[in-house]
């Protein structure tokens, strides 16, 4: 069954349609990547997703049940939680009361949910960082705290917004790691927008791609790389006008 | 079981933190044996009131970051219920105050539900109007003695009456909110530690992340704000029997919902310390520079301008108070 139904999700601001019709399936254990250029709708599609705003139609069915307009906390106490691409931490909670919050999804008990968060901060490898604030860090460690910190909620899903955005190639590959380790040891069913391109094709089981809101192509990383249509997404019509028949011969 | 142990649990602080507080303590607990003026024991008194009047603003205002200045309505609310029960009933002061804090808490969540949909300046604007219009019809409500309120006739009354609170010497009153001081003291040790506490700071920091995480950011607000509420309803009817003379223009008024306020503030808002601090700077300086100032050398008003320049001067230079200023010269030095 799958974990994750999306029935033509349709999101307009105004006149703007910044979700059109997107439909996809995900499964239990898959790991999901979502790519698309800037601005085809993909943050939007999280959002809706993760229920942030109601969607304009469409119906979004989570492990058998239709939560499509139910509310970011209703949706994040279901099992799916979300990592944000600008994480700004302007306030006093250092990296272990972060985590704390998400764990207090599960318990009430700060004695819990602090054993928990330390487990998790272990597992990830922060736990050097436990006391510093979170905005005294640089953005490889921020990505990792919001990553723990959604983890905190012990998701059955979980959406990363570009984790990898504004990082260096060592940094990637231990971010790389993190996300293979929460996936493959922890067993939960990720879902990630990314630009990076080596870390999405390597490490995804198949591959979304939206373009002005559309979903344009769905499959494994290889045949993507190859979609004629992708490619012109990204590199523009023209590109594909003038190399276009030997793409096409070898998308074939 | 867990939540005593946490209220309890200050080991969490610094030992010099816990060693400071100690000794303030023990000068709190021992003051009343020193020689003391009337005026300084009035003064201390009023010290205790407003640091509760603080923790609990602290908790809406200071951890969830929803600057309320309305906080004076429900001052007034706890104060005209023990009044009212006392003089119409006869009900003793250990009745009215929770009966009070009933009435505090239910309203706080009838325009508690409407007030946090808004945000920001609107949030803290309409929470002021709130306490305002609560104030103009206390002002002309007959039951509640209209516009000149209320007051009792301590000579009715065989002090010293613990039922009623009514004493004739200040150290009874002074050690009945001691009481109430420790009792906030723990409460908020436990908040500070709590769920909710936890996730009040986190909506501070970034709403669409606290929903994310499953924190129902609307409700959360509403909760904490009855909280806050409580805690000012009783320290409010503390307030009608030892002024023993109340009226919607010192109980709730605008002045006192922004003193509330700022006192938090200049101590530094959302830490356990700040509001402690704060009433323990702020109330001091008010009335010895209104007795020194205004009384002895007729300059009406000049302790506001002066207390003004501070806070000015505080929230230029350090936005998170005094503690704020605290924190930094102790992270420096590590």
């Amino acid at each position: 069954m799958a974990l994750l139904e999306v029935h033509h999700l349709v999101k307009a601001f105004g006149g703007l349609r910044a979700n059109d019709d997107v439909s996809f399936d995900l499964q239990k254990g898959e790991l999901l990547g979502l790519i698309g250029p800037n601005g085809a709708g993909k943050t939007t599609l999280f959002n809706g997703i993760a229920g942030m705003f109601p969607p304009t139609s469409g119906r979004i069915v989570f492990d058998g049940e239709d939560i499509t307009g139910i509310g970011a906390p209703a949706v994040a106490r279901k099992g799916l939680a979300r990592t944000f691409q600008v994480y700004v931490a302007a306030g006093d909670l250092n990296v272990l009361e972060n985590v704390m919050v998400g764990c207090f999804l599960k318990t009430a008990s700060p004695e819990r949910a602090r054993t928990a968060a330390e487990e998790i901060l272990d597992d990830l490898g922060l736990k050097d960082l436990k006391h510093s604030l979170v905005s005294e860090l640089p953005v490889a460690a921020q990505k990792r705290v919001t990553m723990a910190t959604a983890l905190g909620t012990r998701p059955k899903l979980l959406l990363l917004d570009e984790v990898a955005a504004g990082l260096n190639p060592s940094e990637i590959e231990d971010i790389m790691a993190s996300i293979r380790h929460i996936h493959n040891d922890l067993g939960v069913t990720v879902m990630l927008i990314e630009h990076v391109m080596e870390l999405v094709m390597n490490i995804s089981d198949r591959v979304i791609v939206l373009d002005y809101g559309r979903k344009i192509a769905d499959g494994d990383p290889q045949a993507i790389a190859r979609n004629p249509q992708v490619i012109k997404a990204y590199l523009g019509e023209r590109y594909v006008r003038e190399h276009g028949q030997g793409l096409e011969a070898k998308g074939r | 079981m867990e939540a005593i142990k946490n209220a309890v649990n200050f080991s969490d602080f610094p030992r010099i933190d816990r060693l400071v507080a100690g000794a303030v303590f023990c000068f709190l607990a021992a003051y009343p044996i020193f020689p003391h003026s009337a005026f300084a024991m009035a003064t201390m008194i009023q010290f205790f009131i407003f640091s509760l009047y603080g923790m609990g603003w602290n908790t809406i205002g200071g951890y969830g970051g929803q600057v309320d200045l309305g906080e004076a309505q429900y001052v007034g609310i706890g104060a005209y219920t023990t009044m009212v029960c006392l003089l119409r009933w006869d009900i003793p002061f250990w009745i009215s105050m929770p009966i009070g804090a009933c009435l505090a808490v239910g309203w706080s969540f009838v325009i508690g539900y409407p007030l946090f949909k808004l945000k920001g300046h609107y949030f803290a604007i309409a929470s002021i109007a709130t306490s305002l219009v609560l104030k103009d019809l206390f002002e002309v409500w007959k039951f509640v003695g209209a516009s000149r309120g209320l007051g009792i006739l301590p000579y009715k009354y065989q002090t010293p009456d613990f039922l009623r609170l009514i004493f004739k010497e200040d150290v009874y009153y002074y050690y009945t909110i001691f009481g109430f001081f420790i009792a906030g003291l723990l409460f908020m040790n436990w908040f500070r530690k709590s769920r909710l506490g936890f996730q009040l700071r986190s909506i501070k920091d970034n709403e669409d992340m606290a929903r994310s995480l499953g924190i129902n950011v609307h409700w959360a607000k509403i909760k904490t704000y009855a909280i806050a509420t409580a805690f000012v309803s009783v320290v409010g009817s503390f307030h009608a029997v030892y002024v023993k003379n109340i009226e919607p223009e010192d109980t709730m008024s605008l002045d006192l919902s922004i003193l509330i306020a700022l006192m938090a503030m200049l101590g530094g808002a959302g830490s356990f310390w700040g509001p402690i601090i704060g009433a323990g700077v702020l109330i001091p300086l008010k009335s010895y520079l209104k007795e020194w100032l205004g009384a002895a050398a007729g300059l009406v008003g000049i302790d506001l301008i002066i207390y003004g320049v501070i806070i000015m001067l505080i929230s230029a230079f350090e936005p998170r108070g005094i503690w704020g200023i605290v924190q930094r010269t102790r992270r420096r030095k590590i």
